[in-house]
């Protein structure tokens, strides 16, 4: 297992140096001054003098290779500067924000990995028949919805309609709950825009596993396993159920990279204080220190998605194990 | 379901029904598909009896396959329906509960299949799926099924078994595989075995082994084995009893030295007569069958050989004929002029060409090859810097013109990767190809028109979306050959060339068979007017009654253009009939080049000798080579033995000798090139060759 990781880690460290490097680049291959894009719109309003004064603080007096290791000393020591909006540390905000992103976007992963490879697999298992074909079209229909209006639904059905859930934040305001208490109003909270991302990605873990499944089905080991006398139920936990969830595994890293990046809209909908929607808040104010730390995690956290995709590969397959 | 009694038809089966291990009434199969009916299976009637080794030999798409899965309860219903009977052991079971069907698979009837690679579950243990095979029917511990797992691995012989049992599917080879699988089907000491082309993926000398082995195991353990094939050769020898199988029904079914020495069949002395083998003298030409198997799709109303049958006369359309006695130990023949077959010679005469002027072969070479070396470098995590697969190590040849040389060897010995080579599909890691004295470019352009190539799977090798007319035009149009009105007529003459009309050249390449296929990939390769054709493997993708079509094709093709071929084959009587000189290789060199009579009379180098040993002879009575089987697998090509590559699996390897110098490729007599240091004492103790078994002269 070690050795697997170690194979991978190379390559990993080397996604991760060119995303990280992509991402000093991009304030600076943007179209205007770069200025602009670090201190936003007021920089039409200020005097030269407070422009030299900015441009010296941030550094952009330097030579870009100078900003480009300064830029890396930074990434490594985990200080990203502060917000140009608030003037907060943006580790501090960051650090506040992603809990609360990993919450929802792992939540709804494994409860919509779950859901996805149950039926996916009853599917395969019924293929052709009824129940398949009705599941097949369901899912079809609900990969077309938009998140938002989704979301939107969701509020107006549970929240305003029938006041089950709290429409908007990660807790409830000023509130001093304690222990149990709070956890479950932080799961009260988190119920509405983790379904909404699981809704949204069931259907993908649903088409790959029922595919993946349907595969397995018609390979001649399968064939081999009916010949020992194995019963059904057995032929499909024994034998179809482990080959088949390998290529799912895969798709559910992929997916981890979507939702993180879909919470930029979940958030918003739910007012929930994640990085998705601090995202949103850097955007409508132009604070483009703040948009690029975010993406920064964004980064990262695709490429440990993956790397742990490829970690559990060989757990599922020992063909592909290092011997 | 319907369970018929025995037919009145068929006096000799009913006697033996009694104490008949599987009895089989009337097996009709039939696949619906949205578009059509396939009928698979149209009425079969078979007995097996205990201790029987009984051999059931049709080509794809005769329905023996089906046939057996059926006994298993292995055809999916729907799409397919089965009516008919199959008693074992006194039991139905069509239509017997899946719960019951699933006690008696496995414990009762254990099964082996054509693939080992892809026939064992992947992601478990190979000790724990015989384990699996065990513990479904016995309530035995875990301790106890391992070390009955362990007992079985050993008993079919996978080396050091109880450190073995742990091993994954893919750490094994594919004959240790097919042994595996064999371990799971006795796991629970069946009293009957089916094995469904056990042998058919494996190289000739692996299948030696697996026959031995299921031989072996079959007398020990007293069970009735049916072993399914396409192949004449590899049951001749085990079968007690043979059923040839046509269009979904048996032709022809008796004892095995009445089948092979007296076919009563049309069908069964076709095929008898139209295959290579080593073990008949040579003819120019080989009998052909004309036309090729079709699928039915109607209920059937005539003998399903008709169209293809010398014989045929009014009566053979007007009802299905059935299984009649056609002479002793109950040999019977479903042909209503069985009297007539004879010995087939009659029926299948050679049929002599007129070739105009033809090309004779001569020494000019057309292509040398000079110290070729193609290595793959392996990028696996943890293998060694630098390490490659040695695939072809060092090869020199010379192909002659308007003659064929035959490449032979076992897969993985590189012969493929020299084709590709002498194509320019693959760059030389060292030396060089010259083509009329010219070093070969593999960059595309103009110089890549010479040398063509013809490949396995007539299918997957045409662009299923090009019209034949454009396909065999492509080479022309990429060499700049001719006017479009100069390509279209040299389309239709190539076309009729190779037998096929020319009016169906605005068709697709799905509407046309295996057999026709590779007769338009042969006008492709012939439409760039090449010197040369590198053959890869150009007959195992297709039915064996075809194969004597393509064989002839590329023969007359050479003496009317007189065309060079490298034919690569796994198949040693394909080769020699078509071939001048052959090469033998192994990993990666060649070991013997000779003549084609000079190998196949008296081979020198102890492989040639162990794989000629190990061609199954279609005939139950043949001489049996005394020269010993080959043990073991192909060692790995990225890490080749010491000294003479062979000498792990060599017979007569000498120890200090053979395991630490490499034999160079010299002379030995005229024309003949061996790789050993022990040719000369070999000539010595090899016993004078047996005369051939004459047959088809």
């Amino acid at each position: 297992m070690r050795r697997i990781g170690l194979k991978n880690l190379d390559r990993y460290l080397l996604v991760f140096v060119v995303a990280v490097s992509l991402n000093f680049l991009l304030p600076r291959l943007m179209p205007g001054n770069p200025l602009a894009l670090i201190a936003g719109v007021d920089v039409g309003l200020m005097t030269p003098d407070e422009r030299a004064e900015i441009i010296t603080a941030v550094g952009l007096d330097e030579p870009l290779l100078t900003q480009f290791i300064d830029y890396w000393k930074a990434v490594l020591t985990f200080d990203l500067g502060f917000s140009y909006k608030s003037g907060r540390p943006i580790v501090e905000m960051i650090t506040e924000r992603l809990p609360w992103t990993l919450l929802i976007t792992v939540g709804s992963l494994m409860v919509s990995a779950v859901i996805g490879i149950v039926l996916g697999g009853w599917s395969a298992w019924r293929r052709g028949k009824k129940t398949d074909l009705s599941m097949l079209t369901g899912m079809i229909s609900l990969q077309s919805l938009p998140s938002f209006w989704l979301g939107m639904l969701l509020i107006s059905v549970f929240a305003v309609q029938l006041g089950w859930f709290p429409s908007f934040g990660a807790e409830t305001p000023a509130s001093s709950y304690e222990g149990m208490a709070r956890v479950g109003d932080i799961l009260e909270h988190a119920i509405l825009p983790i379904v909404t991302l699981t809704v949204l990605s069931i259907p993908g873990v649903y088409m790959t596993m029922r595919y993946s499944m349907l595969e397995v089905l018609g390979s001649d080991f399968i064939r081999t396993a009916r010949a020992k006398g194995a019963s059904e139920r057995r032929v499909l936990f024994g034998h179809v159920a482990r080959n088949a969830i390998a290529p799912v595994v895969t798709f559910l890293a992929i997916r981890f990279a979507f939702a993180f990046g879909g919470s930029v809209i979940i958030e918003t909908v739910f007012s929930y204080p994640g990085l998705g929607r601090l995202i949103f808040e850097a955007v409508s104010g132009r604070d483009y220190p703040v948009m690029q730390a975010a993406f920064l995690v964004f980064t990262v956290a695709v490429i440990v998605a993956n790397l742990v995709a490829d970690l559990l590969y060989p757990v599922l397959d020992p063909r592909m194990r290092v011997e | 379901m319907t369970s018929h009694g025995s037919p009145a038809f068929d006096p000799a089966a009913t006697s033996a029904a009694h104490d008949a291990a599987l009895e089989i009434r009337d097996l009709r199969v039939r696949f619906t598909t949205p578009t059509r009916t396939i009928h698979a299976v149209n009425g079969v009637d078979l007995d097996v009896a205990p201790g029987e080794v009984f051999a059931l030999v049709g080509e794809s798409g005769s329905g023996k396959s089906v046939s057996m899965l059926s006994v298993m309860g292995l055809v999916e219903s729907p799409p397919a329906e089965v009516t008919g009977s199959i008693t074992f052991g006194g039991r139905q079971l069509l239509g017997l509960p899946r719960r019951e069907m699933n006690a008696i698979r496995g414990r009762d009837i254990g099964m082996v299949f054509q693939d080992p690679m892809s026939s064992l579950n992947p992601v478990h243990r190979v000790g724990r799926q015989i384990m699996e095979a065990i513990r479904l029917h016995e309530a035995v511990s875990k301790d106890e099924a391992r070390k009955r797992a362990i007992d079985l691995l050993d008993r079919v012989g996978i080396p050091s078994a109880s450190r073995r049992v742990d091993d994954y599917p893919h750490e094994f080879s594919g004959g240790m595989r097919q042994r595996v699988m064999i371990a799971i089907a006795l796991a629970c000491n069946p009293s009957l075995l089916i094995a469904d082309e056990p042998t058919t993926a494996l190289d000739v000398t692996i299948q030696r082994q697996i026959v031995t082995l299921v031989k072996d195991l079959q007398r020990d353990l007293g069970m009735s084995v049916i072993w399914i094939t396409h192949d004449l050769g590899v049951v001749a020898e085990i079968a007690d009893r043979v059923a040839v199988m046509y269009g979904g029904r048996i032709m022809e079914r008796g004892t095995a030295r009445a089948v092979y020495e007296d076919a009563t069949h049309p069908y069964t002395t076709g095929l008898l007569h139209s295959i290579p083998r080593t073990d008949n003298a040579l003819t120019e030409w080989l009998p052909e069958i004309p036309g090729t198997p079709d699928q039915i799709t109607e209920e059937p109303t005539a003998c399903p050989f008709h169209a293809r049958c010398p014989l045929t006369e009014h009566d053979c359309t007007s009802g299905v004929p059935v299984l009649e006695v056609a002479g002793p130990d109950g040999h019977e023949s479903a042909c209503l002029h069985h009297t007539s077959v004879g010995d087939g010679d009659m029926l299948w005469p050679i049929q002599d060409r007129e070739i105009p002027d033809p090309v004779l072969p001569s020494d000019d070479p057309v292509i040398e090859i000079e110290g070729l070396k193609v290595h793959f470098p392996i990028h696996r995590h943890g293998a060694k810097r630098g390490a490659a697969v040695r695939a072809v190590d060092g090869i020199d040849l010379t192909i002659r013109d308007a003659t064929t040389l035959g490449v032979v060897g076992e897969s993985g010995c590189g012969k493929s990767t020299l084709g590709r080579t002498l194509v320019g599909l693959v760059e030389p890691t060292e030396g060089r190809v010259l083509v009329h004295g010219e070093p070969l470019d593999s960059s595309s352009g103009p110089h890549r028109r010479v040398v063509q190539m013809i490949f396995q799977d007539p299918f997957s090798s045409m662009n299923p979306g090009m019209r034949v007319a454009d396909i065999v035009a492509e080479p022309m149009r990429i060499h700049g050959i001719g006017t479009p009105e100069d390509r279209l007529s040299r389309v239709r003459d190539l076309l009729a060339s190779v037998g096929i009309s020319p009016d169906v050249a605005e068709r697709y390449p799905h509407e046309f068979s295996g057999g026709q296929r590779q007769r338009i990939a042969i006008a492709r390769a012939l439409a760039a007017d090449p010197d040369v054709i590198v053959c890869d493997e150009p007959v195992s993708a297709l039915d064996v009654s075809v194969q004597a079509q393509i064989v002839n094709l590329l023969r007359e093709t050479q003496m009317a253009t007189g065309i060079s071929l490298i034919f690569i084959a796994h198949d040693l009587a394909v080769v020699r009939h078509i071939s001048h000189e052959i090469a033998v290789m192994y990993l990666g060199q060649v070991v013997e080049r000779a003549p084609r009579d000079a190998i196949y009379d008296e081979p020198l180098h102890p492989y040639t000798k162990a794989l000629l040993a190990a061609v199954p002879a279609p005939s139950p009575t043949a001489e049996r080579s005394t020269a010993p089987t080959l043990e073991g697998d192909l060692p790995d090509p990225s890490d080749p033995p010491s000294g003479c590559r062979f000498h792990t699996r060599c017979p007569v390897a000498v120890e200090g000798l053979c395991d630490t110098d490499v034999p160079e490729l010299r002379i030995v007599d005229d024309l003949r090139w061996v790789s050993c240091h022990l040719v000369e004492s070999t000539i010595e103790i090899t016993p004078p060759s047996p005369e051939p078994v004459g047959s088809g002269t």
